[in-house]
This record gives C-alpha cells, sequence and structure tokens, in this order.
C-alpha cells in the first residue's frame, strides 16, 4: 500500500512538487539558520573566552565589582601560592594571569617633546614563557600587522591604526604613563616590537601588549595580577561543569569578609554571556517552532486546495470499500512520505548552505565598530552533526500536522456527502 | 442459489435537509431483489435512483425503514463495517468512468485488491483475468487519459468485477457512451452475471441499456411506480 501511495506522490506532480517545495524551504533555512546561530555563537563565546573572561575567571572581590574601571589597587597578590592551590584543586583546567590596564600612551620627537597621545587599553600577558598558550590564544601572532612579537623586557606590541596615525615605526620608543597599583604615578617607555590589529573594535581601540612581568614591575605588582583566568586543558566550554567549579572555588571563600578575597566567575557570569548562552540555545527551538507553524500554515492550504481536488478521488476509494479513517490515515502517511523527502532535499540544500557560510562567514565589522561587545567580526556557520536531522523536525511536522488539518474536512464529512462529489 | 433475496428493501423513506425543511427523496419503498438479477431503476431525473443505489451501496443509510443487504441492515453498520461490505462484496460503476488518473488501467484495478491484503502473485493473476473480461488485458500499462470512453468504462467494469462480488451497483454507466460502446459493456456485464451469477442492479435512463434488463423498477418522486419484470430475457439483443 505504501509503494502504491508512494507512486501516486510521484507520479502526480501537482500534488507533490509544492509541499516538497515548501517543506524543502523551511527545512533549508532552519538548517542553514541552526548552523550559523551554533555556529556565531559558538565564535562568540570562544572569543570572549580567549580575550576576555576565560573560561572561568579569579578576581578580588572588589576588582569584581568595579571590573570596567580596570581598578589593578584591587588586584590579587600571591598568585603563585594561589595557582598552586588551584592547580590542586582542578588538575583538568590551565591558569593564567592577566593584568589590563588604563592609562596613556605618550609618543615623543627627536627632542623629546610629546608628538602625539592616545588613551591605553592595556593588555599584559605571559608572552615570553615557551609554555605559556596565551600568545596563541589571543592570535596576537597572527593579528600582527608589521613587525613581530617582544623578544624582552621593554619591547610592546601598539594598536596598528594608533601606529599609523602617529607615523610610528617599528623600533621607535613610546611611553606609558599611568598609576601603580599603590596609587603613584608612574612611567615607562617601550619599544615598539610590531603592530596589531585584532579585527574586533573592542580589542583594538588603545591597544597596547606587553609581557606580564613589565606590567608587574611598572604597576608595583610584584606576583599579584588583575584576573587570573581559567581554562579547560582540553578547550572545550561545558557550561555545566564550569558552573559547578565555580561554585567549588567560592566555596571556601563564601564567609570571608576580605573585599580583596578571590571570588571565580564562570564565563557565562561575565559580559551577559549566560543570557547569550541561554538565547543561542533558545533560538534554535524558537526558529523551528516557527518554521513548523508558518509551513503549517502555507501546506494547510495547499493540503486544501489538494483535498478539494482529490475529492473525487476519495470518493472512489470509499466506494471501493476503503473506510473514511483509512483514508484520512494514509493521506497523513503521504504527508510523511514527502514530508521525508522534502526534508531530505532541504537538509541537503541546508547543508550546502551552511557549509558555504562556514567557510565564507558574514562580515558584520562594519556594524559592530562602536561596539563594545567583544564580537567576532565575521560570523560563520558551524556545520555539526545535528544539522542532519534538525530540519526532519519541522519538515515532517508541519506537513503532518498542515495534512491533519487539511484532511479533517475530508474525515468530518459524511460518507455519502463525500460520494455526492463524484457526481459532476 | 436463485430465489433468495440478496436486497431487501423494506419501508424505507429517505429525507435530505434542505435549507430550513426537508427533502424527501423516497417515500415508503418496498422492494426485493434477488441473487443473480440483472435490473434496473428508471425514471426521469430526480426520481431517487441514484439515493436508492447509494442506500443499497452502503454510502447512505435511510431515514425510515430498513435496508438488508446480504442480511446486513445498512442502517445499523458502524463505518467500518460498511467499508469492509463495500470491500468485499459489492463493486461500483458510475457515470463517469471514475478511474484515478495517475495510476495505469493494471493500477487502477489492483487498488480494489490492495484494500483486501491479497498477495501479490494472487493478485496479478486477479486483476489480469478481470481485464480478460473487459478484454483489455493488452492495455494494462496504459493511463486512464489514453483510452477512449467505452475503454474507460470497462476499465471500471474490471475494477468493480475483479473482487468477485455478489452485487454491482451501475449508476447510469452508458451516459457517456455512444451506442456501439453502450452495447459492448452491456454485453459484457451480461455475461459476467450469467457467468459468475453476480446480481447486477442498473440506474437509466437508457433504452438501449433497457433492453438488456430482466426487471425495471420504474421510479417516480420517491416512489415505486411500477415494478416490471421481464420473462423473455434474452443475452444479445
Ligand atoms: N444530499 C442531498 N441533499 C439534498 N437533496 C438531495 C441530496 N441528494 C439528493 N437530493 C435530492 O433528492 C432527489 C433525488 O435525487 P437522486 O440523485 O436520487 O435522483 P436521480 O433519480 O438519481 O436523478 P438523476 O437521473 O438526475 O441522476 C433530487 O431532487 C435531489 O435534488
Ligand atoms: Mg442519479
Amino acid at each position: 500500500m505504501i509503494q502504491f501511495l508512494l507512486k501516486g506522490i510521484l507520479r502526480d506532480k501537482s500534488r507533490s512538487i509544492l509541499p516538497i517545495i515548501v517543506v524543502s524551504i523551511g527545512v533549508a533555512l532552519t538548517v542553514v539558520l541552526s548552523a550559523y546561530m551554533k555556529g556565531a555563537f559558538g565564535d562568540l563565546i570562544d572569543q570572549n573566552a580567549r580575550f576576555e573572561t576565560g573560561h572561568v575567571k579569579i578576581m578580588t572581590k572588589a576588582y569584581a565589582e568595579n571590573k570596567a574601571q580596570l581598578p589593578n589597587d584591587l588586584a590579587l597578590l600571591e598568585v603563585d601560592k594561589l595557582i598552586e592551590s588551584l592547580d590542586k584543586d582542578f588538575p583538568e583546567m590551565e591558569w593564567v594571569n592577566r593584568i589590563r590596564f588604563g592609562g596613556l600612551i605618550d609618543v615623543p620627537d627627536a627632542q623629546g617633546e610629546s608628538k602625539g597621545q592616545g588613551p591605553a587599553a592595556g593588555i599584559a600577558i605571559n608572552l615570553f614563557d615557551e609554555k605559556s598558550s596565551e600568545a596563541k590564544r589571543m592570535n596576537i601572532e597572527s593579528s600582527i600587522v608589521k613587525g613581530g612579537m617582544p623578544q624582552k623586557n621593554g619591547e610592546a606590541i601598539i594598536g596598528n591604526d594608533f601606529a599609523e596615525k602617529l607615523n610610528l615605526k617599528i623600533g621607535d620608543e613610546i611611553t606609558y604613563f599611568g598609576t601603580t597599583m599603590n596609587g603613584s604615578m608612574t612611567f615607562q617607555n617601550f619599544i615598539v616590537s610590531g603592530t596589531i590589529r585584532f579585527g574586533a573594535a573592542a580589542m583594538d581601540r588603545g591597544a597596547i601588549v606587553v609581557d606580564i612581568s613589565d606590567a608587574q614591575k611598572m604597576l608595583d605588582m610584584e606576583n599579584g595580577t588583575g584576573e587570573l583566568l581559567g581554562f579547560s586543558k582540553l578547550n572545550i566550554y561545558d557550561d555545566e561543569k564550569v558552573k559547578q567549579l565555580a561554585d567549588k572555588f567560592n566555596q571556601k571563600y563564601v564567609d570571608d569578609l576580605d573585599e580583596f578575597a578571590p571570588i571565580m566567575l564562570p564565563l557565562r557570569a561575565q559580559n551577559n554571556l549566560g543570557e547569550m548562552i541561554d538565547y543561542s540555545s533558545y533560538m534554535s527551538s524558537i526558529f523551528v517552532f516557527i518554521f513548523v507553524f508558518a509551513m503549517s500554515i502555507v501546506l494547510w492550504n495547499t493540503g486544501l486546495l489538494g483535498g478539494l481536488r482529490r475529492y473525487q478521488e476519495f470518493g472512489i476509494r470509499l466506494a471501493l470499500g476503503e473506510e473514511k479513517g483509512m483514508i484520512y490515515r494514509r493521506l497523513i502517511l503521504e504527508a510523511i512520505l514527502i514530508g521525508v523527502i522534502g526534508s531530505i532535499v532541504g537538509t541537503l540544500i541546508g547543508l550546502g548552505g551552511a557549509y558555504y557560510l562556514q567557510i565564507v562567514g558574514i562580515d558584520i565589522s562594519d556594524y559592530m565598530d562602536n561596539s563594545t561587545m567583544l564580537m567576532p567580526s565575521v560570523l560563520r556557520a558551524k556545520v555539526t552533526p545535528e544539522l542532519f536531522f534538525i530540519g526532519f523536525i519541522p519538515g515532517l511536522l508541519a506537513m503532518v500536522f498542515g495534512n491533519m488539518l487539511s484532511g479533517l474536512g475530508i474525515y468530518k464529512r459524511e460518507t455519502a456527502r463525500l460520494f455526492k462529489e463524484l457526481e459532476v | 442459489m436463485k430465489n433468495e433475496a440478496i436486497i431487501s428493501i423494506q419501508n424505507v423513506t429517505k429525507r435530505f435537509p434542505v435549507g430550513d425543511g426537508e427533502f424527501t427523496a423516497l417515500k415508503n419503498i418496498n422492494l426485493e431483489f434477488q441473487r443473480g438479477e440483472f435490473a434496473g431503476l428508471v425514471g426521469p431525473s430526480g426520481s431517487g435512483k441514484t439515493t436508492l443505489l447509494n442506500i443499497i451501496g452502503s454510502l447512505d443509510s435511510p431515514t425510515e425503514g430498513d435496508a438488508l443487504v446480504l442480511g446486513k441492515n445498512i442502517s445499523e453498520l458502524s463505518h467500518k463495517e460498511s467499508a469492509l461490505l463495500r470491500n468485499k462484496h459489492i463493486g461500483f460503476i458510475f457515470q463517469v468512468y471514475n478511474l484515478l488518473p495517475v495510476y495505469t488501467v493494471y493500477e487502477n484495478v489492483e487498488f480494489a485488491l490492495l484494500l483486501q491484503n491479497i498477495p501479490k502473485v494472487q493478485r496479478q493473476k486477479m486483476v489480469m483475468e478481470a481485464l480478460e473480461w473487459v478484454g483489455l488485458a493488452s492495455m494494462a500499462d496504459k493511463k486512464p487519459d489514453k483510452l477512449s470512453g467505452g475503454e474507460g468504462q470497462r476499465v471500471a467494469i474490471a475494477r468493480a468485477m475483479v473482487k468477485k462480488p455478489e452485487i454491482v451497483i451501475a449508476d447510469e454507466p452508458s451516459a457517456n457512451l455512444d451506442a456501439e460502446n453502450t452495447h459492448a459493456i452491456l454485453k459484457t456485464m451480461r455475461e459476467l452475471n450469467e457467468n459468475l451469477g453476480t446480481t447486477f442492479l442498473f440506474s437509466t435512463h437508457d433504452e438501449k441499456v433497457m433492453g438488456y434488463l430482466d426487471r425495471i423498477v420504474h421510479l417516480r418522486d420517491g416512489a415505486v411506480e411500477e415494478d416490471e419484470i421481464i420473462k423473455s430475457k434474452t443475452t444479445n439483443q
């Protein structure tokens, strides 16, 4: 019987083509959008983790509260000891120091007079240790426009735009002005070893990258750090696991009223990323729901039209002794067959689209110029195994649902009335 | 086999709701048909022929009275039971030959057997046999739109006959056919009636069809006007 129905579907183009097209489009869109959401949110979270938040981040409670001001006077001290105990408690994680610092960059001319100035948004990371993966994690090397990595203390990388504006060359000297941890003025000369463009507006404005030891020295932060970031050694962000980890760590300090006591914030508790993560997982289901809804309505209507055309056929089948309920069920079975065909076609198209968006991506940097949010400038899709079946949900649901609605007319109609349609 | 009432219509009245009121399409009909009859309902348009055939075919049920078909009371059958009755025991032939356009001649005839879950090999045998009865075995793979009107109606006969039903209901089967084809299909049906003992029940306006009938029930305004038994029946007029 299925074979018989399938023959009918394949031969009666007007019955099958339109629904297959509708289902394919909906399924393809679902697949592409899911892939795109997955990719974009994944990149967003990954980028935030690498540049900003870590998978977890430890700060003093006071620093955490005033984080936006980069309050290095509230920095963590005795970091070595803390890391040692962290390594013991959480061997699956890697811990790295980062100091962020504000201030001013001054560029002197040959006479030592100021040639130009700009605000500094400094970041100090471990650049010199062979074992450190920080430079790689922050894409420093691949983001360098001119010159190269700092090789020794006293060298810095600065933002490429800033360097171009002030006509700075590799090997030129700049002076950093700022405040130490203890609140006194400090200045430090750096040789420009290279210029950098991260490609994210939030990172590029006033960028200056130095080694952590330089920052500790100039800011009087011996064995101290503004932020202590933890990354899973597998480099996989597991929202649930990280949350447990943070809870476990914070448990120890829960009664500590010292504002310099450390606090661990999971990624989701920083930069509104928690909302993003939740949003991203809801979004896919919302899309699927919307597609199911919209497609159902279209398919309901095509089903109604198709059903009208087929009243004669239903009449014949009734006369031949097929029960009304059976005709209805076989109509749904046909819908499932068409839904499967449409879903397969749509999934293939969608995967093609998703793959294209994974390779090419969509450049959003123009929209992000003034954003302070850390966003990748090119959003790419990500092809994952779930894409192979996710489209079948809207494809089948919409087709079956649409046909259940349109078929109700047949189900409700009196046998004799249905049969009357024969006598035209 | 003969002289056993296969269809028994007892005081059957059928009313249809029309607007606010009702329209009485059949008025207190009493009729019996014996197994193997070759009978027809004749009467002007609107006299209730189709209505009565639909009740006998269990596609509709009487408002009052009883219609017993093969011992079953039509008004008491569930959807399932009436479908089963049609499926197994009643074949239909309509005015327009109503083949499913996307299926071949073979598949159209086969459909009735698919509903009965008859195995493929047996199905094949039965379909080809039925197509031979109507002389269309060579057209098994054709689509209905490639057939002439007479051929189409013969496929419909094969479809009605393939399951060897006890009753065949033919509602104006010749309305769209020319004289030659009308004679051809009636001869075929007459032969099947004689060879297989199938009861045929027609409705018709057509003098040519009436010429083949053993019995003509004249209907007028929903009532039996005359029940005419034609004794001297011949198979080829
Ligand atoms: N479902 C219905 N609702 C209302 N009236 C109906 C319905 N079915 C039939 N009728 C009416 O009942 C009467 C008998 O109809 P029926 O179709 O049985 O006539 P008929 O003898 O077959 O006519 P024809 O020769 O034109 O086929 C007609 O007046 C028709 O309008
Ligand atoms: Mg009629």
